[in-house]
């Protein structure tokens, strides 16, 4: 768990020394990615946690959501519904709180705390 | 369970998975701090209204740069026009003082010479010639060494001709002040005022060029009657 929480620290760092921002254009596109990228990290914890982890599943995951989450609001952009992106927002964020809420209880279960 | 988070291969994926995360949560937390971010998040709507703003702003300001760039070509002009006026005015004075016979004034311009030992010249051959130099761009004329000012007059009888009542005697010597060539020309165009002098018995007229003439001063007019009217 502890390497995780030093990757996701490690991200963080990187991002703040290489002092990269992501151009206005591309903001929308990527905000909805990072949500999805931050679904597939708790979806693979949780299925790490179940026991059901597969790195093949989470890598492709992690990419198609990402991708497709951006790809959605492009399509959003170009048929004139820039709302569309919200359908991604709200997808991806009642996921994150699945997830979160599963990850929870099975770490509760894990330590013994139930 | 606890195996399954030892696999390497299942915490290297989901490490690389979390630091991806973090970086793009820092460039997105950059990029939308910026300026141009906040205003792409904008409706069109209000897009449309701070681009109003900004224009009327922008407008105003425009309007105030160039009020002020007037003001300070007009107190420029001001402090430039000062200097130049009064310039302009001793110019001014100066030319009205020799105009005015007020001063003796030397220059180019021309002599002339007409001897009439028959006393057939009236007054008003003179008058005619004084118009005709003045018409010739004279600036001073004198007469016998006598300045013909603003108010000078020829009259005479018998042949006699007085110039402000002053004799002017045999072979009359007359210097006007002016472009000397121009001068000449007034005075002896083809059926111009020498032409005529010259069919007059015994009458003989010189003009020459002088490049340097001496016009004495005249008398002050005295304004009885006139009042200068107020300037506005």
């Amino acid at each position: 768990m502890l390497v995780l929480l030093l990757a996701l620290a490690l991200g963080v760092t990187l991002g703040l020394l290489t002092n990269f921002s992501v151009p206005a254009a591309a903001l929308t596109y990527l905000g909805v990615s990072v949500l999805a990228a931050i679904d597939a990290c708790l979806g693979g914890v949780k299925a790490a946690l179940e026991h059901t982890f597969d790195d093949k599943v989470f890598v492709s995951g992690f990419l198609t959501n990402t991708l497709m989450a951006a790809f959605i609001v492009f399509v959003g952009d170009r048929i004139g519904v820039r709302e569309l992106y919200l359908a991604a927002v709200v997808a991806f964020g009642l996921r994150v709180f699945d997830n979160l809420g599963t990850v929870r209880r099975l770490l509760f279960s894990r330590w013994g705390w139930e | 369970m606890e195996r399954s988070f030892q696999e390497g291969r299942l915490l290297a994926s989901l490490a690389v998975g979390l630091l991806l995360v973090g970086f793009l949560l820092v460039a997105q937390w950059r990029g939308n701090a910026s300026a141009s971010t906040q205003l792409a998040r904008q409706s069109d709507q209000s897009l449309g209204m701070i681009i109003q703003q900004l224009t009327a702003e922008n407008a105003g300001l425009r309007s105030e740069v160039l009020r002020l760039q007037v003001r300070i070509l007009e107190a420029e002009r001001e402090g430039i026009d000062r200097g130049e006026v009064l310039n302009e005015a001793a110019k001014e004075l100066n030319a009205l003082r020799i105009l005015a016979g007020l001063e003796s004034a030397t220059g180019p311009g021309v002599r002339i010479v007409i001897e009439d030992p028959e006393r057939v010249l009236l007054p008003q051959d003179f008058v005619a010639l004084v118009h005709e130099l003045r018409a010739g761009g004279a600036e001073a004329i004198s007469v016998n060494g006598q300045r013909v000012v603003a108010d000078s007059g020829f009259s005479g009888e018998n042949g006699r001709v007085t110039l402000d009542g002053v004799d002017l005697t045999r072979g009359y010597k007359i210097a006007a002040l002016g472009e000397p060539q121009r001068l000449e020309q007034s005075l002896t165009l083809p059926g111009g005022l020498m032409s005529t002098l010259v069919t007059f018995p015994g009458v003989t007229v010189q003009i020459e060029q002088a490049e340097e003439l001496h016009v004495p001063e005249g008398q002050v007019p005295v304004f009885t009657y006139g009042q200068p009217v107020e300037a506005q």
